[in-house]
């Protein structure tokens, strides 16, 4: 399992809060040669999703130009607390998710 | 480790040929060629007022301070290798050779006019003007850190009373303590700089004090001789954890107030905290209408001749030299290239595309020396890595090998003080 | 703008090899006009107007291997007026898209930050989709240089 950072602040209600999530990946663009005259396949995180309480806030499209071990900060206003969850989506549909409880005071 | 292939040869060749740039056109010249003024008395200025006195140019360098304290080694005074007084250097041998110093501070530079003007009110014309600014803190890209909080958590990005506050800093810390290393993203001064300087700390702190922890929260994911780093503090110094940008060691914000660093997942409470904020070329660079956006000046590779004002040259740290990197011992080779440039350029005659050569000595310990060395060429305007050319120490070097590198570090910092201020 | 004084295709491709090995060997690159193509691709016939998108992008990088990027669109972000996604493109990689971020009403603000690859100095530009079915443009130029020293 890829290591992944979350930093969702607890907020107060009516606050714009800033949350922070990256998933350690190497985002193998496909174009990176071998020397034998192919390239390392291409294995990317290609989507990235984010709901609460399974109401989707957040989705992103990547693509090879992001960077290895993707980050990506998004904004959320603070109405109510509850389950916030985090999936990375891969090239060969492959999800990872995480869980983290969105406090809201 | 894309380079590591590379001959040893070649690196030690480069580490003993250490002037190369010196061997281009130094023409003896006839008296009253032209007045150039230098800014700037760091390594690049001192190096290029110096050439550009031999080749018999009227010269004259302008230098608030009386004593310039040098960067390189001193990492080695935080660690309390070394005293501070090794650093120093005065102008009294530039003096003595007839060039013309003069402690003042310049305020306006008129690029159309081809004049200088200096804090105490006079004015001083020139045909060429060489800036050799170096760097300056960029205190507005790291919020919290200003020039006030440098006093309580200091960057000794630049030698002199900053290294002295750290260095008291370390020195009071108990025992257990916690020193934290914050390092920017490129591109800054000395870019092996930080990795010397967490590792020269750890030595400190693993004699003097065993118990302390030093972090290292950087803002990349990779860097310069990050292998031979990397190797060296796993054998060496267990109490060193370096904390990548996607680990979490992107410092965005410092709290002064709870001596506390705030990243991009988390925060870290210091003891003694070292932060090394984003930078850009020296003050009198931006007077003078040299850099651009980025906050560095573009020139051309060949002179060294800005690229946004005319008869004026930028050299050193300052200047954005493609992949050379912001050394010392680049400073030294552009402010030779340049010179020679300007003596031929004042003669009427074509300057000479240069070949430049750098070397970047660290420190892992202090019997313990590694290397980077790299040639350079223009390319399409830009400085470019001449490929094959250099390389870095081997990955499996023997200690004997660390410690003669170790010993090749002092030579050149002796070797190139004693060419520059000597 | 300086930029037009580099021109470092040669001297960049040489370096690739080495340095930025993850985008480099393109056999075809990504160009103002596929970026173009892309671009209609995600606002179809619309109008785009230029204006209300901010990027935040450091001018000279030494390292394209990871850029940070940071994009804000001037909107009130309530419900019946808000940004609907923000898509990034560049003109040089071998694809033009970067990134398409989905936001909503929930966002509070218009604003997203990531990190990108870029393999050579180039413009980047970013397209905001409004609730109201208006798009809006941005463009940022910065110039990548490659250091020997900086990494080994």
């Amino acid at each position: 399992m890829a290591r992944i950072l979350i930093n969702l602040p607890k907020a107060k209600r009516g606050e714009i809060v800033e949350i922070r999530t990256l998933i350690q990946h190497p985002m193998e663009t496909g174009y990176r040669p071998k020397g034998d005259g192919t390239s390392f396949p291409r294995d990317i995180i290609r989507n990235f999703v984010c709901e609460l309480d399974q109401i989707e806030i957040f989705r992103a499209d990547l693509f090879p130009a992001i960077a290895a071990n993707p980050f990506i900060a998004f904004t959320v206003k603070a109405e109510e607390g509850g389950t916030m969850t985090f999936s990375w989506i891969d090239d060969l549909g492959m999800s990872q998710t995480e869980t983290v409880d969105f406090i809201v005071e | 480790m894309t380079r590591a292939s590379f001959s040893r040869r070649a690196v030690l060749r480069t580490g003993v040929v250490l002037s190369a740039a010196a061997a281009l056109a130094r023409p003896a010249i006839a008296q009253s060629a032209g007045h150039v003024v230098v800014i700037g008395g760091g390594f690049a200025g001192a190096t290029c007022a110096r050439e550009l006195n031999r080749g018999g140019l009227n010269v004259t360098l302008v230098e608030p301070a009386a004593t310039y304290t040098a960067c390189p080694f001193s990492n080695g005074v935080l660690a309390g290798l070394r005293p501070l007084s090794r650093q120093q250097f005065t102008y009294d041998a530039l003096k003595k050779e007839g060039l013309a110093v003069v402690a003042q501070r310049a305020t306006r530079i008129d690029g159309q006019e081809r004049r200088v003007s200096l804090s105490d009110g006079t004015t001083l014309g020139y045909d060429r003007l060489v800036l050799a600014p170096g760097i300056d803190l960029r205190y507005d890209a790291l919020p919290g850190y200003t020039e006030d909080v440098a006093q309580i958590m200091p960057h000794a990005w630049k030698a002199g009373e900053q290294t002295s506050l750290l260095r008291g800093q370390l020195e009071a810390m108990p025992d257990g303590g916690t020193v934290i290393i914050s390092v920017p993203a490129n591109p800054y001064r000395c870019p092996p700089g930080p990795y010397e300087r967490a590792s020269l700390v750890a030595y400190y702190l693993k004699i003097q004090k065993p118990r302390a922890k030093l972090i290292v929260l950087d803002a990349k994911d990779s860097f310069s001789k990050q292998g031979l780093f990397q190797g060296a503090w796993k054998a060496l110094y267990p109490n060193l954890e370096w904390v990548s940008m996607s680990s979490g060691g992107k410092v965005i914000e410092v709290d002064v107030r709870q001596r506390m660093l705030v990243t991009e997942f988390g925060r870290h409470k210091a003891d003694v905290a070292n932060v090394i904020p984003p930078q850009h070329a020296g003050e009198v660079a931006v007077l003078a209408g040299t850099a651009d956006r980025t906050g560095w000046c573009p020139i051309d590779p060949v002179t060294f001749e800005s690229r946004q004002q005319p008869g004026i040259h930028i050299i050193g740290d300052a200047c954005i030299a493609g992949s050379m990197p912001k050394s010392a011992f680049s400073a030294n080779a552009q402010a030779k290239v340049c010179a020679a440039a300007i003596i031929n350029l004042l003669r009427g005659q074509a300057p000479q595309t240069p070949k430049l050569i750098n070397t970047c000595y660290s420190l892992v310990a202090p019997d313990y020396g590694i290397t980077v060395a790299g040639v350079y060429q223009p390319v399409n305007g830009v400085l470019t890595d001449v490929e094959g050319a250099g390389g870095v120490s081997p990955a499996d070097g023997s200690a004997s090998l660390r410690s003669l590198e170790a010993s090749y570090a002092d030579a050149w910092f002796r070797t190139i003080t004693d060419e520059v201020f000597g | 703008m300086t930029g037009r004084s580099f021109q470092p295709k040669l001297s960049r491709r040489a370096v690739l090899t080495g340095c930025l090995a993850l985008i480099a060997a393109r056999p075809a690159r990504a160009t103002t006009e596929a970026m173009r193509d892309a671009i209609r691709h995600f606002t179809g016939s619309a109008e785009i107007k230029a204006g209300r998108v901010k990027m935040d992008i450091p001018p000279l990088v030494e390292n394209g291997n990871s850029v940070p990027l940071a994009i804000t669109v001037e909107s009130p972000m309530e419900k019946d007026d808000f940004v609907q996604a923000i898509a990034v493109f560049n003109e040089k990689n071998p694809q033009p898209n970067i990134g398409i971020f989905h936001l909503s009403s929930r966002s509070g603000r218009a604003f997203v930050s990531t990190r990108i690859r870029l393999g050579d100095s180039q413009n980047i530009t970013a397209i905001a989709q409004m609730s109201d079915g208006s798009f809006w443009s941005g463009s940022v130029e910065l110039i990548v240089t490659l250091p020997a020293c900086a990494e080994n």
